[in-house]
């Protein structure tokens, strides 16, 4: 059984409702990701999770238990928050040391504990220092330390990256990964940045308005999107509507395609990504074959991206330099039957 | 900030600074320079001297400092709780904060005179004490130290409030709950992160408070009796009865000295509870 089961849980702020009927699984020792556009509802659900608000219906169990009215300071769950949120009038001492003062600890072992925690994030020595004397970074790294000391059942992050800069924010997700990895921590991870989210997950949870459109681990994501919002979220551009016919599937105009994904009957809608399509002068045979004439060509440095208009619509295909093709030449498109995905 | 801007930046100080300095520091100059001159003109402390010598203005002092500091505890330990409730969880701040405010709209003297029907030995509150069973006869709650300090709270709480709101307001709600999901329950978070936090707020009312208090004329004036004065009603009493202007200085410097020494106490007392104001 998962350690951590939403069941159905809907909730929103007075009577506006934020999230419909959300499930989530998560299970003992993985870290799972939360990742959505803005104000779809990751904060929310996090926030949930933590006990700082409770859902207006649905279930939240932890380890087998109700705990869905458990109250906040009772749930040993740590959170880093966006804004760190460390204690202004404190040391960096007490920050960390706050939680073990909370469940009474002998202060020789809040010494112990508190030293080895700063020591595990790289700031021994700043101790004695207030928050405000600190870096963005160092600061993020003490809101982790004061997190990790309370050993807590669950650790929720939410975008604690996101205030610093893109070098350090590679730098620090490799290391809470690591710190994760080391003690085991159930973990959840709000973001809406994509490389860090597939980097840093065993599992990442799509969420859109308000719902949760896939769970699924990262590859699976990115290679194998469940619906048309997630396909557009990991990259792929081109859409087009066909249907099922023998051996695969026609377009509109009665171009057929293969693809190597299960059969699938009727109407429906396939992607691909830029980069699966081969660009070749007109009348080249190839397999999976639609022809279309170049509208725009964009340098893109490395590659070239050209938008065909073809009558299924228009493709964008990522092309490298070998041949270069100008706007209005007629071309013709393979596309990768290993790279169409079915939705 | 370059040259021209701070030549502005001045001149837009200079009208405030010339009547400070005009109508206030140079008055207070003389005020303080010519208590320590006798009327030959020759340089004295007699005059001190004499005031604290005498038993009467002893009284009066202690009474003037024990007031004040009472009536600002009270109005810290009554402003404290309201204020974090307007600050933190209500929906009608705009509301609740204009009732708290809302004394300050009527004069003292007419504040006063409310008191003087509601506390008088026939008022209200002998009434409701008499038919509730608490006491046989009136008790005496007017034209004495209660009276004046009841007079003292409602006449600057508002002050406290508004000072506690402003530095409430803005501590973070996130560090609220990272101290709960540390394990603080709301006692402990309030003692350990809404307390020294709201220590700049209590500070500052307190000290308007105090010096509100120590300097109030009217409310003693009217609340307190015969035998009751303060340092405030003592000046009036040197300078208008008594013709006496330097005693009334006298006073009048004493009363700046206790101000600015109660006032640089509390501070201190604040920096020891949170190290980073
Ligand atoms: N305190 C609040 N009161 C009312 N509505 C709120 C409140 N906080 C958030 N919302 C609304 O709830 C929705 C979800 O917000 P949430 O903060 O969960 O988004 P998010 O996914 O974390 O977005 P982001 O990536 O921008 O942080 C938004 O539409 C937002 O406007
Ligand atoms: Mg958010």
């Amino acid at each position: 059984m998962a350690l951590l089961e939403l069941q159905d849980i809907t909730a929103g702020y007075d009577k506006n409702v934020i999230l419909k009927n959300l499930n989530l699984q998560v299970e003992k020792g993985e870290l799972l990701s939360l990742l959505g556009s803005s104000g779809c509802g990751k904060t929310t659900t996090l926030r949930l999770i933590a006990g700082f608000s409770e859902p207006m219906s649905g279930k939240f169990l932890f380890d087998g238990k109700d705990y869905t009215h458990v109250p906040l300071h009772k749930r040993n769950f740590g959170f880093v928050f966006q804004s760190y949120a460390l204690f202004p009038h404190m040391t960096i001492f007490d920050n960390v040391a706050f939680g073990l003062r909370m469940r009474k600890c002998s202060s020789s072992e809040i010494q112990n504990q508190v030293m080895e925690t700063l020591e595990l994030v790289d700031l021994k020595g700043y101790e004695k220092r207030f928050p405000k004397e600190l870096s963005g970074g160092q600061r993020q790294r003490v809101a982790l330390a004061r997190a990790l000391v309370i050993k807590p059942d669950l650790l929720l992050m939410d975008e604690p990256l996101s205030n610093l800069d893109a070098k350090l924010r590679v730098k620090m997700r490799v290391e809470i990964r690591k710190l994760q990895q080391k003690f085991g921590i159930t973990a959840i991870y709000v973001t809406h940045d994509q490389e860090e989210c597939f980097a840093i997950s065993d599992k990442v949870a799509i969420m859109n308005q308000g719902i949760i459109e896939q769970l699924d681990t990262p590859d699976r994501i990115y290679n194998r999107p469940n619906t048309e919002f997630i396909a557009h979220f990991v990259g792929f551009e081109n859409f087009l509507d066909l249907t099922s016919a023998e051996g695969g599937y026609t377009g509109a105009d009665g171009s057929f395609f293969r693809a190597d994904a299960p059969q699938k009957q009727g109407r429906l809608k396939a992607c691909i990504r830029p980069e699966d399509i081969q660009i070749a002068p007109l009348g080249t045979d190839v397999p999976n074959r639609l022809d279309g004439q170049i509208m725009v060509e964009t340098f893109l440095g490395k590659r070239y991206q050209y938008n065909v208009k073809t009558a299924l619509g228009e493709m964008v295909v990522s092309a490298d330099q070998e041949h270069i093709y100008h706007s209005g030449e007629s071309v013709t498109l393979s596309l990768a039957s290993n790279k169409i995905i079915l939705l | 900030m370059n040259k021209k801007a701070l030549t502005i930046g001045w001149l837009m100080v200079l009208p405030g600074c010339l009547f400070v300095v005009f109508f206030m520091l140079v008055p207070l100059f003389l005020l303080v320079f010519r208590t320590f001159f006798d009327e030959g003109g020759s340089f004295t402390l007699n005059g001190y001297w004499e005031m604290f010598q005498s038993t009467y203005f002893q009284q009066v002092f202690v009474r003037s400092l024990k007031l004040s500091l009472i009536s600002t505890a009270i109005c810290a330990l009554l402003g404290f709780p309201s204020s974090y409730y307007i600050a933190k969880y209500s929906r009608h701040k705009g509301m609740l904060m204009a009732f708290a405010v809302f004394p300050m709209f009527t004069s003292p003297v007419i504040r006063s005179f409310s008191w003087i029907v509601l506390l008088g030995k026939k008022g209200i509150v002998n009434s409701a004490l008499m038919t509730i069973g608490l006491t046989s006869k009136p008790i005496s709650i007017l034209y004495n130290e209660v009276s004046m300090t009841i007079g003292f709270i409602q006449l600057f709480l508002p002050l406290m409030i508004l000072s506690l709101i402003g530095v409430m307001e803005n501590i973070p709600e996130d560090l609220n709950l990272a101290a709960g999901s540390l394990g603080a329950t709301k006692l402990g978070t309030f003692r350990h992160v809404v307390l020294p936090l709201s220590i700049p707020g209590l500070v500052t009312g307190s000290v308007l408070v105090f010096t509100g208090c120590l300097t109030a004329y009217t409310t003693p004036q009217l609340l307190g009796g015969t035998d009751t004065r303060v340092l405030a009603t003592v000046i009036y009493q040197y300078a208008m009865s008594l013709g006496d202007w330097t005693q009334a200085s006298i006073v009048a410097v004493v009363m700046i000295v206790v101000t600015v020494c109660v006032s640089s106490g509390i501070n201190g007392i604040s920096r020891r509870l949170n190290p980073t104001i």
